[in-house]
């Protein structure tokens, strides 16, 4: 059995900064994470925006946290080595009922303390975004919002919490947790884990965890959406985060101009459901549809969303599209009025260290951090640890050789060749990149796990061209055969070890 | 690469000095991952596969008086007609030139690009990808296949697939007709019965790790059915790769110097186009860096992009980039990689409803 005073459940972006936060005391700490790799859930697909915080109610834990962490999101990513592009935000309507909802934007966003916003004329909104369509009414302009890319984000936080002295163990499935003295014991994987107290984000599956100890008041009602990424040829259309009120009540579009310098649209907003077709066919198969978040894009809401665009930004050229992807919206409800909650939740245990946040959606990301500090900073009262001096918070970021001035490039080449060499030739990035994706902690694992760490195969060929010298590179790093290698994890091989039938 | 060889042979030919910039370990190209026979009829009348075909002018190069940097892979193209390469030996170089040849092939259009939804599970590939890593790598791809779009590359995939015993349940072909050569649906499909669904798509891709079927939409009848299969091969659509011109064409029009041929001007249909073009660009362009002079002909990137583009031009130029020499544009706008002409009338046949092509 391995003992730890604090052990966090989930690798999502919730997890890791949680785990990073702990690192800050003196706690002997792990991180136990289901898949393959961290940010594989629902911190791997959402709309990557900082939100300023002028959307949320006056008086939740989620307005505090959002404006205090938009505020300081440049310092703090600085601080991680991780981009982020502070491009603002613009809320746009087309009519009489959208100008309401913004000049009430506007209020609460003030009473929240937001700095920063501005009204914007239909002149002011076209000078700002002339692209979209001559139609739109008025705007809301806000500074202090931008994006980042959330996996890039999910990965400085562990990897920063791994040099730290956290522990991180992948394919670790909790699957059963029991009270034992005053800590809890833990199954996970193949291993037994004792820990004194439980920081519990387990994403989608936050309530059935906290229900091993005991019965979640929390429960999870997920929906889900769809997105469309155009490739980085569409830059330049657009120059900030557009979020787009309609006038009839529903979802409205919204357009991101990500850091990699792609355009981000979605998402929709649909019942989730699983996928009938997969399940029947993999019946006999080992893969499990259903049982894993993603049940895939759906035609319907792929379709929504070109029809909003002819509508916002009719010149968009979605003709460069390259990728959709669908998500999943961890939705809390409590469980005896089946009402629906509007902020984040964070259950404790009353009798023992446990602390679950069940069904944090946006702006969960912006408040990462932030939420990472509150709860590490509540176990860490409750377990009576002080500080840790030692905590060091900065994390070099990794080597980026395409955005470096060519001297600097030169010399880097000449130490180690392997910069040298491109390997994806959508993003330029070369193998001693994807070299590092796979040997600094936590390191790479799977195909995707390249892809999210070294940004490998986000371009416009998708991986078409890079996949096999990456797949190589990585099992001989492993050293592994080639077609040990996954995609993302168990079930997703890329080449066929299957007998022949 | 095949571009590339023959216009660094055609340049060769007037004692011009010449380097050519290859990523890969080897000279060749696509056509190394060509095991099958077919190329040369034209050119050298007789039947090569595309590896020997390669070989042929990789041998020719290696005779003759031109630096080769191979795995090594151009990076910037400068106003100043310099080339920037990045290498594992070579470096980080600028390479100083006089007159600059792209003919960096084309890539392969992604699922992603077209509204097919689902899943993103693993065993799903492009035609080229796949066939990349089934003849270079050696690699066991999968046993059930769908194919998604008939292009040449995905009907030569399908044989080959089943020439290895692998089951091709169909090709699937969005429009009426197949998108490839007719001699290819015919020596490719029929002969090994691999049926051709045209008016056909794949409306969802299903599965949780590994692909485990698609759903096909038929788009004549209605309706939809559900294919089980373990890997998903698409033929969408093949775009010039030009991404090293997107700094230059910031700048303006493409200056004078620079010379575009191969699949990276437009998609050929075989080697040998690509040969006849490549090497009469080839001494276009030593004739312009040892004379400074522009002989008209020579491709050029940005003319079908310009607006000052008129149809005379397009005739006087024959060969003028993205168009082939009957003046055809390969239009990237849509996976169906339409082929327009410039007429007085505007831009005809294309069906996407766009008045004017995407050329990528
Ligand atoms: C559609 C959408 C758009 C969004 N957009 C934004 C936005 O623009 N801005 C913003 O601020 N926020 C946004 N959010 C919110 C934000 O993405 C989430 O709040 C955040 O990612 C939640 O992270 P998490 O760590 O809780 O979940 P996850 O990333 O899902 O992490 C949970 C992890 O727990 C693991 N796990 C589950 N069960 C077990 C087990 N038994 N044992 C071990 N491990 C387990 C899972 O594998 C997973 O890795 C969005 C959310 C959605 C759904
Ligand atoms: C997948 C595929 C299969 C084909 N199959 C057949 C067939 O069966 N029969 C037939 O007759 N024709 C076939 N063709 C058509 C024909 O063979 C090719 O069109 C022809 O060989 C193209 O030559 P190319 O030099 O333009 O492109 P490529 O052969 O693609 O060469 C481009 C070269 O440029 C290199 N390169 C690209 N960017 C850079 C950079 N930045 N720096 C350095 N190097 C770079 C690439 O590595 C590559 O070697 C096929 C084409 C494709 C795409």
């Amino acid at each position: 059995m391995k003992e730890y005073d604090a052990v966090v459940i989930g690798g999502g972006l919730l997890g890791c900064f949680a785990a990073r936060g702990l690192a800050g005391y003196r706690l002997k700490t792990a991180l136990l994470e289901r898949r393959e790799d961290l940010c594989t859930g629902i911190s791997r697909a959402n709309t990557a925006i900082v939100y300023s915080g002028y959307d949320t109610k006056p008086g939740t834990l989620k307005t505090e946290l959002c404006v205090r962490a938009a505020r300081g999101f440049a310092l703090f990513c600085e601080e991680l080595g991780v981009r982020y592009n502070m491009c603002g935000s613009l809320m746009v309507c087309f009519g009489e009922r959208g100008d309401a909802v913004i000049r009430d934007k506007i209020r609460q966003g003030s009473e929240n303390g937001v700095e920063g916003l501005s009204y914007l004329s239909r002149e002011d909104v076209l000078a700002l975004e002339p692209n979209i369509a001559p139609g739109v009414f008025s705007g809301l302009y806000s500074r202090d919002s931008g994006t980042v890319l959330p996996w890039e984000l999910c990965l400085a936080a562990a990897g920063n919490a791994a040099d730290n002295g956290v522990d991180i163990f992948r394919r670790a499935e909790v699957t059963n947790i029991s009270r034992e003295g005053e800590g809890f014991r833990i199954q996970a994987g193949s291993d037994e884990y004792y820990a004194r107290g439980i920081i519990n984000c387990g994403g989608l599956s936050a309530d059935k965890i906290h229900s091993m100890v005991i019965k979640s008041p929390i429960g999870i009602s997920p929906d889900a959406g769809d997105y469309i990424v155009l490739d980085t040829k569409a830059a330049g259309h657009i120059s900030h985060i557009i979020f787009h009120e309609p006038e009839h009540k529903g979802k409205g579009l919204t357009l991101v101009p990500t850091v990699g310098g792609n355009i981000l649209i979605g998402p929709t907003e649909r019942p989730y459901e699983q996928d009938a077709g997969g399940a029947r066919a993999a019946a006999g198969s080992k893969a499990k549809p259903g049982d894993d978040m993603f049940a895939g894009t759906s035609l319907d809401g792929l379709e929504a969303l070109r029809a909003q665009i002819l509508q916002v930004m009719p010149s968009l050229p979605v003709e460069h599209a390259i990728r959709t992807f669908d998500a999943t919206r961890p939705n809390p409800e409590d469980k005896a009025s089946q009402a629906s909650i509007n902020d984040f939740c964070i259950v404790e245990e009353n009798d023992s260290a446990l602390i679950s946040l069940i069904g944090v959606k946006t702006p969960g990301l912006t408040c990462a951090n932030e939420l990472g500090v509150h709860v590490s900073g509540k176990l860490a009262s409750r377990l009576g640890a002080a500080a840790n001096p030692g905590f060091r918070p900065r994390r070099d970021p990794p080597a980026r050789v395409r955005d470096l001035p060519f001297e600097q490039r030169e010399q880097l080449i000449r130490d180690n060749p392997d910069y040298g060499k491109i390997i994806c030739r959508c993003g330029g990035i070369t193998l001693g990149e994807v070299l590092d994706s796979i040997r600094r902690a936590p390191g790479a694992v799977t195909l995707d796990g390249i892809k999210r760490r070294a940004g490998t195969g986000l371009g416009r060929c998708q991986g078409g061209f890079c996949s096999q010298s990456i797949i190589e590179t990585l099992a001989g790093e492993l050293c592994c055969a080639p077609e040990d290698i996954t995609k993302d994890g168990e079930g997703s091989y890329l080449f066929s070890k299957m007998a022949t039938p | 690469m095949a571009a590339a060889l023959c216009a660094a042979r055609g340049s060769g030919a007037h004692a011009a000095s010449v380097a050519i910039v290859e990523r890969a370990p080897a000279l060749g190209g696509i056509l190394n991952q060509c095991t099958h026979k077919g190329f040369g009829l034209t050119y050298f009348g007789e039947e090569l596969t595309g590896i020997d075909y390669a070989r042929r002018f990789a041998r020719l190069v290696d005779t003759a008086d031109i630096d080769v940097f191979t795995d090594t892979s151009a990076i910037d193209i400068g106003g100043d007609r310099t080339v920037a390469v990045s290498g594992a030996t070579a470096g980080l170089l600028r390479l100083q030139a006089k007159a600059v040849i792209l003919a960096t092939g084309c890539r392969e259009r992604p699922i992603g690009a077209l509204p097919v939804a689902g899943t993103r599970p693993s065993g799903v590939f492009t035609a080229g990808s796949a066939q990349k890593m089934m003849n270079i790598g050696g690699y066991d791809i999968g046993n059930r296949f769908v194919i998604l779009g008939s292009g040449d590359v995905g009907m030569i995939v399908a044989r080959h697939l089943a020439q290895s015993g692998k089951e091709v349940i169909a090709v699937l072909e969005i429009s009426q007709d197949c998108g490839g050569l007719p001699s290819n649906r015919i020596n490719c499909l029929e002969r090994y019965n691999i049926p051709l669904l045209t008016r056909t798509t794949v409306s969802k891709v299903h599965g949780a790790g590994r692909v485990c079927g698609v759903t096909v939409a038929d788009l004549a009848q209605g309706g939809s059915r559900f294919i089980e299969c373990d890997t998903l091969i698409t033929s969408v659509g093949l775009v010039p790769e030009r991404d090293l011109l997107d700094g230059l064409l910031s700048e303006g029009p493409l200056p004078d110097w620079l010379f575009l041929c191969g699949n990276a001007c437009f998609v050929h249909d075989t080697a040998d186009d690509t040969t006849f073009e490549s090497e009469r660009t080839g001494s276009l362009a030593a004739d312009f860096a040892l004379h400074g002079v522009r002989m008209p002909g020579a491709n050029h990137g940005d003319r079908a992009r310009s607006d000052s583009f008129s149809p005379a031009e397009a005739l006087a130029h024959g060969g003028t980039a993205g168009l082939s020499e009957s003046g055809e544009v390969v239009c990237c706008a849509c996976p169906k990689s339409c082929r327009a002409v410039l007429t007085s009338g505007g831009w005809q046949g294309l069906c996407c409803g766009r008045d004017s092509p995407d050329i990528g």
